[in-house]
């Protein structure tokens, strides 16, 4: 290999821990990241599976890691354009948005957001909680320091030219409106791509009453509402507000028209009910599933404990939710033919996990092909998991498919194994 | 003579969880009761009796050890270990005439900010409610 | 030696001085005996920040630094290259946090003015205490021995061997290619060519960087990362016995797995009933592409049987469901005369390619029949009766064979090898990892790796990529020609209070701690240690100091927390 430099796609944790075994090996790594934190979807989840560990406590350590690592460069808010060349030596265009923040300057002591006068719902929040239009993510976001939304902006949307608040009030000339997107060209030798995934959308199924019923919650919902530092401080009170005596989990939304079976939903669900009896236990919980898929060694106990803990588990084979006045009613038909209905305060939808949507555009750049799922597609038949179908190129974590974060980490630390066996 | 009680806590926290916690609740700005100074040390496991009952000889109206929540260590069980030596010493405060409840063991993540300032500002209440450390209480005037 | 110690309050811009009384601090310090300089600086970890400091401690020639500011976790690292930068020991120096746990939880001014000044007294009182701590460095060897020669274990071998790194590969048996090398077709989308598998043999065997050792075992293990020695016996043909010791840097556990014995449960009717067979007799039975009952007959229907063993082992193995499905495939497409009944429990299908396979496999007609519990397999005459549960009402199927999917287990030498190595194994019988999440090829002896089904049940990508993960991590650990360097923040033993009671080598979770029997004492190998203090915490005796959280160190924060 011609460059000792690897381009990482993708600060989720995947991305980031190939990053830190390829800079502990002595290459140099360009990690780029679309948002502008690092840690991808893992910092949103309170507690992970089956351990119920902190999430935060679990990565804080490695996003810490990444930033203050002299061989790794973050790039946030950046984008691969375009990629030319082959194995040892790519050319790679990376397109980065302007954040209007100095990453330099700025010490995170969030002065400027009070003043500004912009709110937006937050999508990190899963649009829950209102934000400014110069933000963090949420408490405790890594780099701790906001960018601001150019679209949300007064001044940057040119609604109102002469807006200057959060530049008043920053102390340490941090705000910077002249800063431009820019495109940088990076010569790298090997790609590793780490880009996640996305979640099914719920609203497109209408039985399932998302949109609909107010308290009927997406699983990425769920898990900010519960977070502590999430838009409620982990308090689970409702949009339709009322006391939580019944929930009802649903499994499987969107297998069967994804067409396949994203294996960590299982899992989640029932962590789900363990979140709910720890702060409501005598709540009544029901788990709504087809097949279930546990296939860790320690899951099954998991799910025995929540067994003892009296969740309730019901296999479907169709499921439809309806609601009045805040109530709502799962009506699901098992393998007989039989229907049961439960009445529910709550109910929870556990999506499939797709692509993310520009999955599409980065195969073309990279000139990897995606499989019939959308995800990119690698070597499988040549018992070469994780390799593109170029040389050179490699895919990680959920860009592969749906996968837990043990995978997710095997992956990454397997591609960096890739490369610097390549190299020797 | 019956000025208002203000007590000297030492808490002694976890360098990956609790500290971090004890951080996020800073930068979240939220409000935490004074009386308490913190002690980072890397593992909970870490704090054995010797420090706890060092304080509480020295004056100390109250003692907190907050680690990782079990499961969560960064050294995979120093918890654990903290929680043992822990109940032994509960034990052993009660024979020294200490009591037993100027002690506290909690468990705090990373991201739980509040439950930080929470667990510290009811345990300054508690402590406040029981007035001075019975040991100092004679030698101060 | 002359204490000089410089004290630094960072503002923080406006974020300290609107809580605290910077001034009112500074004056306070000023009065203490050991402090030589006390000042303010606006932002300390600006580049001008840097820059003042360096130059602080170059013209003050400063002993001791103390930065009051922000949480360690931000800037710590900052001012202790600073530090060495300018010729002081790193260690020499104590961040005190007045932004986080000061400024930024205490309203009202005076207080935390008061809760600041107490913090910093205690950061200057502690860094008295302070030694310069120095790194070390070992030298390693960068070699690495595989323990079994199974596809995992094979493909890590693949992977690390170069010319700069020579890998041992030991396999119990007399080939290599473990329980895949038996296997009449790999899944479809796992790839369909069993030549693959002999081709990595015929590759790994032809290496020159490789040393292979078949009929081997390993006998011992010592040392840690970098430096291992291991005793290996191998076992030649007049039942004599070999032994041979050899030096690594890094350890690989590639044993596998074994399948759960049906005879186990009597509701298998595996060995009682005639034509119930487990999922390896039928792949030699594909393998030999012939499908016959006992009699020699050819089956007119199949029941393939999932999850035989999973509630007695208190997991799911991952992999059968799809192994089954494959059997479907098979029958379908060879023998469609046979009808195909799969019996099963949950369809645990988690890749994005297996649902494809499962639809398939229904529009070739095999009948997928759910069960919610498998209740008695019995021969009745010249069939077999299969009874099971489903939505709490019994019923039944008949057919001429069964083939029943055993769930897999913990390979045999697992306990044995688990004691030679020094590592865990968990509730279910497997090798434990460090971190199920965050490091999951790791143990908490570094240095030994684990890689496939060792671990746990998986498929062969999985566990290929387990593989690939563990050259991953021995190529950033061990690189030729570099040292490494271990944590500088370790425990100590003090020889003369140690009672050689061995509390403290129990509490080490990562066995860092041996007993010298010579001097009846503890050792602490700082290559291993991790500073994490359990062992202080457990000394009766007050023998072991952890560097930099030393007793003096904080006590003297105690101290001044009740001042």
């Amino acid at each position: 290999m011609e460059q000792q430099n690897v381009l990482v796609i993708g600060a989720g944790v995947a991305g980031m821990e190939a990053s830190l075994i390829l800079a502990e090996a002595g290459l140099n790594v360009h990690l780029v990241e679309k948002e502008s934190l690092i840690g991808g979807q893992t910092i949103k989840f309170e507690e992970v599976y089956p351990n119920m560990e902190c999430a935060t406590c679990m990565i804080a350590p490695q996003q810490q890691d990444v930033l203050q690592n002299d061989r790794i460069n973050v790039s946030l808010l950046s984008k691969v354009q375009s990629v030319e060349g082959s194995a040892g030596n790519f050319k790679v265009q990376v397109k980065k948005k302007a954040r209007y923040v100095s990453l330099i300057n700025c010490i995170g002591c969030g002065a400027c957001y009070e003043p500004c006068p912009v709110s937006l719902g937050n999508a990190f929040e899963e649009r829950m909680s209102q934000k400014k239009a110069i933000a963090v993510a949420c408490p405790g976001a890594l780099p701790n320091a906001p960018a601001i939304d150019p679209e949300a902006c007064l001044r940057l949307n040119g609604k109102k030219k002469d807006c200057s608040a959060c530049q008043e009030a920053c102390g340490f000339d941090a705000i910077d409106f002249s800063q431009k997107d820019e495109t940088v060209e990076l010569n790298v030798g090997a790609i590793i791509v780490a880009t996640g995934f996305d979640q099914f959308d719920v609203s497109t199924l209408p039985q399932y009453g998302y949109g609909k019923h107010p308290n009927v919650y997406t699983a990425m919902e769920f898990e900010r509402l519960y977070a502590q530092n999430g838009p409620t401080e982990g308090e689970l009170t409702l949009r339709q507000d009322k006391p939580i005596k019944s929930v009802g989990i649903i499994h499987c939304v969107g297998r069967k028209q994804e067409g396949y079976c994203s294996g960590v939903c299982c899992m989640y669900s029932m962590k789900f009910a363990y979140f709910i009896k720890d702060k409501v236990p005598d709540a009544d919980i029901h788990e709504f599933h087809t097949d279930l898929c546990i296939p860790g060694k320690s899951h099954q106990k998991f799910y025995n404990e929540l067994k003892d803990k009296g969740v309730h588990f019901c296999r479907f084979e169709d499921i439809k939710v309806s609601g009045q006045n805040g109530n709502l009613q799962v009506r699901s038909t098992n393998s007989d033919g039989k229907e049961k209905s439960t009445d529910t305060d709550m109910v929870i939808l556990s999506p499939a996990l797709t692509p993310p949507p520009d999955a599409e555009i980065l195969a073309k750049s990279l000139g990897i092909p995606q499989d019939s799922t959308g995800f990119f597609s690698t070597q499988n038949q040549k018992l070469n998991p994780i390799d593109s179908e170029k040389e050179g190129i490699y895919v990680i974590g959920c860009a592969e498919g749906p996968k837990d974060i043990s995978e997710s980490v095997s992956q990454a630390e397997a591609a960096a194994g890739r490369v610097l066996s390549f190299l020797q | 003579m019956e000025k208002k009680f203000k007590p000297n806590i030492v808490g002694f926290l976890c360098n990956w969880c609790s500290y971090a916690g004890a951080d996020l609740a800073g930068s979240s700005k939220t409000q935490v009761d004074p009386s308490l100074s913190v002690i980072r040390v890397m593992c909970s496991s870490r704090v054995n009796s010797n420090l706890i009952l060092s304080s509480l000889l020295w004056g100390a109206d109250g003692v907190l050890v907050a680690g990782c929540h079990p499961g969560d260590c960064h050294y995979e069980q120093g918890n654990y270990y903290a929680r043992r030596r822990f109940a032994l010493l509960k034990k052993i405060t009660k024979i020294l005439n200490l009591e037993p409840d100027r002690i506290q063991l909690s468990w705090i993540s990373a991201s739980e900010g509040k439950r930080y300032a929470e667990i510290v500002n009811q345990f300054a209440r508690d402590i406040t409610k029981k007035g001075p450390n019975p040991l100092t209480r004679n030698s101060q005037t | 030696m002359n204490k000089n110690i410089g004290v630094y309050v960072c503002e923080c811009g406006p974020n300290i001085p609107e809580r605290i009384d910077v001034d009112k601090v500074v004056q306070e310090m000023s009065s203490m005996d050991e402090v030589k300089t006390v000042k303010k600086f606006n932002l300390m970890c600006s580049n001008d920040g840097k820059k003042f400091l360096k130059e602080e401690i170059e013209k003050q020639k400063l002993s001791h630094v103390v930065v009051a500011a922000c949480s360690p976790k931000d800037h710590e690292k900052t001012f202790m290259s600073v530090c060495q930068e300018s010729g002081l020991n790193p260690y020499l120096f104590q961040l005190v946090n007045i932004r986080e746990q000061c400024a930024w939880m205490i309203p009202d001014k005076e207080e935390a003015t008061s809760k600041a000044v107490k913090y910093i007294r205690a950061g200057i009182h502690r860094v008295l205490y302070h030694n310069p701590l120095k790194k070390k460095e070992i030298e390693i060897n960068t070699d690495v021995l595989v323990i079994g020669g199974g596809l995992s274990g094979i493909e890590a071998a693949l992977s690390l061997a170069g010319p700069k790194r020579k890998v041992h590969i030991i396999e119990k048996t007399d080939s290599l290619g473990g329980m895949a090398a038996d296997l009449s077709q790999v899944l479809p989308h796992q790839g369909s060519k069993m030549d693959l598998i002999k081709k990595k043999v015929e590759q790994l065997e032809s290496s020159e960087f490789v040393n292979i050792n078949t009929f081997s075992q390993v006998k011992e293990v010592r040392g840690f990362l970098g430096n291992f020695e291991a005793v290996i016996n191998t076992h030649s043909g007049n039942g004599g016995v070999e032994e041979k010791e050899i030096k690594i840097g890094a350890v690989i556990v590639a044993t596998g797995f074994n399948l759960f014995d049906l005879k186990k449960n009597p509701i298998y009717g595996y060995g009682e009933a005639d034509n119930v067979l487990n999922a390896t007799e039928f792949e030699d039975m594909i393998n030999s592409e012939k499908i016959l009952l006992k009699s020699g007959k050819k089956p007119k229907s199949v029941a393939l049987v999932h999850c035989a063993g999973r509630k007695e082992q208190g997991y799911c193995s991952k992999v059968c469901c799809l192994y089954n499905l494959k059997f479907a495939h098979y029958l379908r497409d060879h023998h469609p005369d046979i009808e195909v009944k799969e019996l099963v429990i949950d369809w645990c299908l988690p890749h994005k390619q297996d649902q494809s396979y499962f639809e398939e496999a229904k529009d070739k007609g095999v009948d997928f029949i759910r069960m919610d519990e498998l209740l008695k397999t019995k021969s009745t005459g010249d069939q077999i009766q299969i009874e099971f549960k489903t939505n709490d009402k019994s019923h039944s199927v008949s057919v001429d064979m069964a083939v029943v999917a055993p769930a897999m287990v913990p390979s045999e030498d697992t306990t044995k090898l688990a004691d030679i190595l020094n590592i865990p194994l968990d509730k279910s019988g497997f090798f434990k990892e460090l971190h199920e999440m965050l490091d999951p090829v790791s143990t908490p002896m570094e240095g030994i790796y684990l890689t496939g089904c060792a671990l746990g049940p998986k498929n062969i990508h999985e566990s290929l990529t387990q593989s690939h993960a563990t050259s991953g991590k021995i190529f950033s650990t061990l690189v030729p020609g570099r040292k490494i360097e271990p944590e500088v923040k370790v425990s100590e033993i003090k020889e003369d209070l140690c009672t050689g009671c061995q509390t403290c080598l129990s509490v080490c979770f990562y066995g860092a701690i041996t007993t010298d029997s010579f001097k009846g004492v503890s050792v602490v190998n700082e290559a291993i240690c991790r500073g994490c203090g359990n062992c202080v915490g457990s000394c009766p005796s007050g023998a072991i100091r952890s560097k930099h959280f030393t007793y003096p160190q904080l006590y003297q924060e105690v101290l001044d927390a009740l001042r």
